[in-house]
């Protein structure tokens, strides 16, 4: 084990297609109920993919007040605040810190962390600047000199990646330790871990992590159908018939803090982060190796890490992104790591799509609540085992946790895995 | 427990003064300026005409693999380029049986489609200047696989651990002009704490293109010094107006300092220190106090085990913008007190121009060279003194010292505040 500092969750906070709260979701989830839907952002009735799990009757006033905020930064931004502000509450901190003398609150503020895991480049940012290329018809000194005149002067600043580190640092006077991972998929799993490294080596006292993204554009779409990624019906994980992955949105934030200081206050703690592991394959930009080397790795650094063994572990939320490659070699580690007799296995993009670099935290999420009820939701949308799959415990329906600590699963592009480890205590 | 300590033991740069590492070092230690009118594309139209480009860059003699660079942009063909360099440099290169020991830390640029690409499907798709998806849907843009690829968050980390084959822990970040600082103090972190034994840290990053340099003319953030590009870049001088947009690559590799040692390897210097800060003040602008790169630097000096009087360099953010440069400075003053007059002070970009994403890194490769060489770097261009940068410049020519401590600073737009501090291989 690399620390003897313990770090727990104490706020939590989520938005996608499923609800704007964690019970929202939750109870989705757990009722069998998928959100994806035909994609209504566009026309897409002559498109080869065309569903998706998109967040609806979420405007940008009902994620985040502040209407100044609105013309400083995209949506994927408002998603990222909204959950971090949810778990920020959750957690109480502002309410402590009101309680400390004005020198402990500059110390209180410079010891919270701050942690984002964004999608990075969107597509669509671009777009700002078609009238100009319009305009300047090939020429860019016409470019150079009409430049003013057609795009917003805060273009930048608008679609920095980093905007929701900078917000939630502004809104809540945070000033610790920070970072923007933009690790594509991995971003938001990547950020927790980092987060709770940042705590157990004492660079902080308390962070909060949040991943947020909004895949859902057109490009984005078309790209993930013609690499074969994406399914053209819905999204059914580790499934015979499994055909690609669906998009969803929006964000997840959880609040860390040291364990032994969340004692002192008057706070319920929500679980406790156990350890993690990430590795990469090294295989490129989209190519999984079929053995699912880097996922089985990943267990066994975070097993590691949090000084426990395979056969603790009381069931697995998958990646599961419900694409043939990915599930294929995510089933062989889960096997390799595990034997033949896995804990319960599940998944919950089949419900509200995969959020990309918000998928890793959501998922964290989820699995404390399911530690806390004491079910493993089902797959709703699973009907059929893979036989060309190692067996995995996997049902459509709720199955009982086999201890009360969960593994949680996050894979992305550059053959990128990370393994996360939470628990609860029995009191 | 005694905590591990990270050498460095190899450096790799491309940059507007150098394609390498001993060219960029040799430049900047004569003052030799890479910056000029942008000859990438056609600039005249724009407020700032002038960059600092990397110039004469083939990546294909430096990394080989062709296959590779079709997925590269220009920033990843840096990239590839320094993390090559670096790893001849050390002398020690992942194996099939540590590849998996190797991480890699990388701060990369937020630029992911080339502006010829952005031309391409304003043809195809939005030829009257609105994006129209159902033109997307029927025409055969965007069928190439590679061009997706290419545009990815991480598509640099993906190939710099596929061509070397590093197998670990891999991280991608970006804070703006902190980028390439973070990323250091990322790998530092992932030594310590024994994810990795090795890491290939640094970063990359290229925004001068039409859409880079405009969005910064937009901001008013740049020098329109049009007719004098080698003096536009002018960090804590009274008149500076602007940065000037660079761009290239740095990489280090960092390893366990006993094991360095035990392999015989050629240390530059200790990575000691990380600091890491958010100003939470202004998106732009941190706050004229000096709040927030001071929690940094005073973080940095605490986790390296060092007072500030040990200091003998920095290695300034020094961006020649009128408010970066008061605030530095500001900071400067409160983390250093009376022991200010005895640490020289310098912003290289002065020569190399602001390289965004990759400018922490590069910084860092430069205070491992002065601390090798003994010498800091001149601030270039320095000839108006302003009273609210009341340091000790190194002014006119690089000036030849022992430097024990260095500290460089990074801080980027979002407010996040990079310091690494540097201890000389005789100190530690």
């Amino acid at each position: 084990m690399t620390s003897s500092e313990r770090v727990c969750i104490t706020g939590v906070g989520a938005v996608c297609g499923a609800g704007g709260t964690v019970d929202a979701i939750w109870d989705a989830v757990i009722a069998g109920r998928s959100v994806i839907g035909p994609i209504t952002r566009w026309e897409t009735s002559d498109w080869p993919a065309r569903r998706a799990a998109e967040v609806a009757n979420m405007d940008s006033r009902t994620l985040v007040e502040d209407r100044k905020l609105h013309k400083l930064i995209s949506r994927t931004d408002l998603f990222g605040l909204y959950a971090a502000d949810a778990a920020i509450k959750q957690s109480g901190l502002a309410v402590y810190r009101e309680t400390l003398a004005p020198d402990a609150v500059a110390l209180f503020n410079d010891r919270c962390g701050v942690f984002a895991g964004c999608g990075g480049g969107n597509y669509q940012n671009n777009y700002d600047f078609f009238p100009l290329l319009t305009k300047a018809e090939g020429n860019l000194e016409t470019f150079g000199r009409e430049l003013q005149t057609s795009v917003n002067p805060m273009w930048l600043l608008r679609n920095l990646p980093n905007n929701v580190l900078c917000h939630i640092g502004i809104r809540h006077n945070f000033k610790g330790t920070n970072a923007c991972i933009t690790q594509q998929c991995l971003a938001g799993a990547l950020a927790v871990s980092e987060a709770a490294a940042s705590i157990r080596a004492g660079e902080a006292d308390r962070a909060v992590a949040v991943g947020h993204d909004t895949p859902l554009e057109p490009e984005t779409v078309l790209h993930y159908h013609r690499l074969g990624l994406m399914s053209e019906d819905t999204l059914r994980p580790f499934d015979a018939t499994r055909s690609g992955t669906i998009f969803g949105e929006g964000a997840a934030a959880v609040v860390l803090e040291k364990t032994a200081q969340a004692r002192t206050r008057d706070v319920k703690i929500l679980g406790e982060f156990l350890g993690s592991g990430c590795v990469t394959e090294a295989t490129g930009i989209v190519e999984v190796r079929p053995d699912g080397d880097g996922l089985a790795r990943a267990i066994r650094l975070a097993l590691q890490d949090a000084g426990l063994s395979a056969n603790a572990v009381g069931f697995i939320v998958a990646h599961g992104n419900g694409t043939r490659a990915s599930d294929a070699s995510e089933a062989s580690a889960i096997y390799e790591v595990f034997g033949p007799n896995p804990p319960p296995v599940t998944a919950f993009k089949w419900a509200f799509g995969h959020l990309i670099a918000a998928s890793g935290p959501l998922d964290m999420v989820l699995a404390l609540r399911a530690l806390k009820c004491g079910t493993v939701p089902g797959v709703g949308t699973f009907r059929r085992a893979d036989p060309d799959l190692p067996p995995l415990p996997l049902s459509a329906f709720p199955q009982k946790p086999s201890s009360n600590i969960a593994l949680v699963l996050s894979r992305g592009f550059a053959a990128m895995n990370l393994a996360l480890l939470v628990g609860m205590d029995e009191d | 427990m005694t905590r591990r300590r990270v050498a460095i033991t190899g450096v790799g740069m491309v940059t507007p003064v150098g394609n390498n590492a001993p060219d960029t070092w040799g430049s900047l230690r004569a003052g030799r300026s890479g910056l000029g009118v942008i000859q990438n594309f056609d600039a005249s139209g724009f407020s700032a005409r002038i960059g600092a480009e990397v110039k004469g860059f083939k990546p294909n003699g430096l990394v080989g693999d062709r296959k590779l660079l079709k997925l590269a942009s220009r920033a990843h063909g840096f990239a590839l380029a320094a993390a090559e360099e670096a790893f001849a440099d050390a002398g020690l290169r992942p194996e099939p049986h540590t590849g998996h020991r190797w991480g890699c830390s990388v701060g990369a640029g937020m630029m992911g489609v080339a502006f010829e690409e952005l031309q391409n499907l304003h043809r195809h798709c939005a030829e009257d200047g609105e994006f129209s998806p159902a033109a997307l849907v029927d025409s055969r843009f965007p069928a190439d696989p590679i061009a997706f690829c290419r545009s990815q968050s991480n598509t640099g980390l993906a190939l710099l651990t596929r061509h070397f084959s590093i197998r670990g822990y891999a991280t991608c970040v970006h804070t703006a002009c902190a980028s390439g600082g973070q990323a250091l103090g990322t790998a530092l972190k992932v030594l310590r704490r024994g994810a990795a034994d090795f890491m290939l840290a640094g970063g990359y990053d290229s925004m001068l293109n039409p859409i880079g340099v405009g969005a910064f003319c937009l901001l008013g953030a740049l020098s329109t010094d049009n007719d004098a590009p080698e003096r536009a870049s002018r960090p804590f001088d009274a008149t500076r107006n602007g940065f000037v947009l660079g761009e290239g690559a740095g990489f280090l590799v960092l390893e366990d300092w006993e094991a360095a040692h035990r392999r015989g390897a050629r240390i530059y210097a200790e990575l000691a220190g990380d600091g890491n800060s958010l100003s939470s003040y202004r998106i732009t602008d941190s706050h004229p106090s000096g709040d927030g790169p001071i929690q940094a630097m005073q973080q940095a000096l605490a986790d390296a085990g060092l007072a500030p009087e040990e200091v003998d360099y920095v290695n300034a953010h020094g961006t020649s913008t009128v408010m970066n440069d008061r605030s530095e400075c500001s900071a400067l003053r409160v983390v250093m007190g009376r022991h200010l007059e005895h640490v020289a002070v310098s912003s290289t970009k002065s020569c190399m121009g602001h390289l965004i994403a990759a400018a922490g890194a590069v910084e860092a490769g430069v205070c491992a060279l002065a601390i090798r060489d003994g010498i800091a770097p001149v601030n270039a261009n320095f000839l108006h003194p302003d009273p609210d940068c009341d340091v000790d410049l190194v002014k006119g020519k690089s000036r030849a010292m022992p430097i024990r401590v260095a500290l460089s600073n990074s801080f980027g737009f979002g407010g996040s505040n990079s310091c690494l501090a540097f201890r000389g291989s005789a100190e530690s």
